[in-house]
């Protein structure tokens, strides 16, 4: 019987397979398929795996029907959503919890350690967790409150063999701010359009390509 | 292993004492039981925990009342839920920034997962409100052999800081090491700043850095716009160069604030640097002064034991 090495990976991505444990900052402009590349980082390989989003732009069941569209299997059982934005609605059906504001980072904190503990209870023993984005927490909470959220979410998903996989639009925070909170995660994705092309590229993890690599991305 | 303390909060004695017997475990933590959120506040005043363990609801308030006081006297202590209220149930108001671990208590096996879940959040961090260094632990380890009380090296910093602040004709210069939880101003002309909270203090950013770091207005800033303990010191403005040792690990910085707006020249920066290099050698010496001494000192306790044996 032969052990297979326990890796996330990414069909269909210029991306290698990480380890569980992995914390992914991935950084690039909202309207230039960031979005839709959290989202494929996100797409579950086997039923055993569950997928969590803390939505913060996008509202909890938007989300959830846009992964459905991406090709995520919707097993409510094991896939779910925070609901972060401002006024966002609850829904038990669809597996969304909300929070109320994206300046409620202990309700937020809350609602995921909540949820990833349903979903590993539901026998999903690894976890894919996005946040899309950091930005409406970076604008609206203090900065001590969000280090503090992000520690929190890529501690639980280290010591859970989860991965983590977690947007920001670099225009909306400053440069400085976006390398501290660099610092909280193991490696970033950097995604560009160039010329009418996007192409991303791999900072800070192991055996990955380090140069710019295309990437078909559909939607704006 | 070091043995840690926890602080139990839970007025149901029978789940408190069910806590505090899974905690206690194999005999490497020490808990402390309280019933209340002020017994809790009292008992975080009188003693430092490594971790805090509360329940949701409390007879004069609730968990997140408890978080809170943790956040105002050590900010870095995590601090878990441990509760069967659901997160419905659970009421963030006023209380959106203390971030806590949630854990319900009504999962199997819950006690177990959160003696797993101290351990982890101890040892990792978790809860901390500032960025982290890559290389915490060694940069700690660093810092301990520069920062003994027999090094004292405050009468050259003084002097170096004093001249500092009126060279740069700024309101404060200091010279701080930036230890586990806390800054500790070494030297501190222009102000009497003892010690800073590591998430109130604007050195955790700078050690980050292989160069200096500056903040022309600390309002136009996303990660101190917002730090009210900044203004409560009427810093507005804030130049600052790590303290790198020969092996480097930055231990700290120097560095020159202000109670206004203002812009630093490259001249003014490159002398800055000179202050911080020059403030480096003086811990450096001390450090292998320091070296030295202890090593004279074990070639004589050596000595006296091989005479002892020979007598």
């Amino acid at each position: 019987m032969s052990v297979q090495e326990p890796t996330y990976t990414f069909e269909g991505l210029p991306l290698e397979g990480v380890e569980p444990g992995t914390n992914i900052l991935v950084t690039g402009p909202a309207l230039g398929g960031i979005r839709e590349l959290t989202m494929r980082m996100l797409l579950r390989r086997h039923s055993r795996e569950g997928a969590l989003f803390i939505a913060a732009d996008v509202d909890g069941r938007e989300t959830l029907t846009d992964y459905e569209t991406l090709g995520g299997d919707l097993d409510f059982a094991r896939v779910g959503a925070v609901d972060c934005t401002e006024n966002g609605v609850g829904d038990d059906d669809h597996n969304v919890h909300a929070v109320g504001s994206p300046a409620d980072l202990t309700g937020a904190g809350i609602e995921f350690s909540s949820l990833y503990e349903r979903i590993h209870a539901n026998g999903a023993e690894r976890v894919r967790t996005a946040v899309y984005t950091l930005s409406p927490f970076v604008v609206y909470a203090p900065a001590k409150s969000v280090f503090r959220f992000v520690h929190t979410l890529t501690g639980r998903i280290r010591t859970a063999d989860g991965l983590g996989v977690c947007a920001i639009d670099p225009g909306t925070v400053d440069d400085q701010t976006l390398s501290s909170i660099a610092q909280a995660f193991d490696g970033k994705v950097e995604l560009r359009e160039a010329d009418g092309r996007r192409a991303i590229r791999v900072r800070g993890l192991p055996g990955q390509p380090e140069d710019w690599q295309p990437v078909d991305l559909d939607t704006a | 292993m070091r043995e840690l303390t926890v602080l139990c909060v839970d007025a149901d004695e029978a789940e408190r004492e069910a806590t505090r017997a899974a905690l206690v475990g194999d005999g490497e933590v020490a808990v402390t039981a309280v019933g209340s959120v002020a017994a809790a506040s009292d008992a975080l005043r009188s003693e430092a925990a490594d971790c805090v363990v509360t329940a949701y609801d409390l007879p004069d308030g609730t968990g997140l009342d408890v978080a809170a006081r943790i956040r105002e006297t050590t900010p870095d202590t995590p601090c878990i839920l441990f509760t069967d209220a659901s997160p419905d149930r659970i009421d963030t108001a006023d209380r959106e920034d203390v971030v806590v671990e949630y854990l319900p208590r009504d999962m199997p096996n819950a006690r177990e997962a959160l003696a797993r879940m101290v351990g982890n959040l101890v040892e990792q961090r978790t809860q901390v409100g500032y960025p982290l260094p890559t290389r915490e632990d060694e940069r700690l380890a660093a810092l301990e052999q520069y920062d003994r009380p027999e090094m004292d090296a405050a009468d050259a910093f003084d002097r170096l800081t004093t001249l500092a602040r009126k060279y740069f004709d700024v309101d404060v210069a200091f010279v701080g090491v930036i230890d586990a939880h806390e800054e500790r101003f070494l030297a501190c002309a222009g102000a009497a700043w003892e010690t800073l909270a590591r998430e109130d203090s604007m050195c955790t950013h700078t050690i980050l850095r292989d160069d200096l770091m500056v903040v022309e207005d600390t309002h136009e800033d996303d990660r101190f716009a917002d730090n009210d303990r900044l203004d409560e010191l009427n810093i507005r403005a804030y130049a600052g160069v790590p303290l790198e040792t020969p092996r480097g690990a930055t231990v700290g910085a120097f560095c020159l604030t202000h109670d206004e707006p203002r812009t630093f020249a490259e001249e003014e920066l490159a002398d800055l640097r000179r202050f911080a290099a020059e403030a480096m050698d003086q811990l450096e010496l001390r450090r292998q002064l320091n070296e030295c001494e202890d090593e004279r000192d074990a070639a004589r306790t050596g000595a006296g034991d091989a005479g002892g044996d020979g007598s």
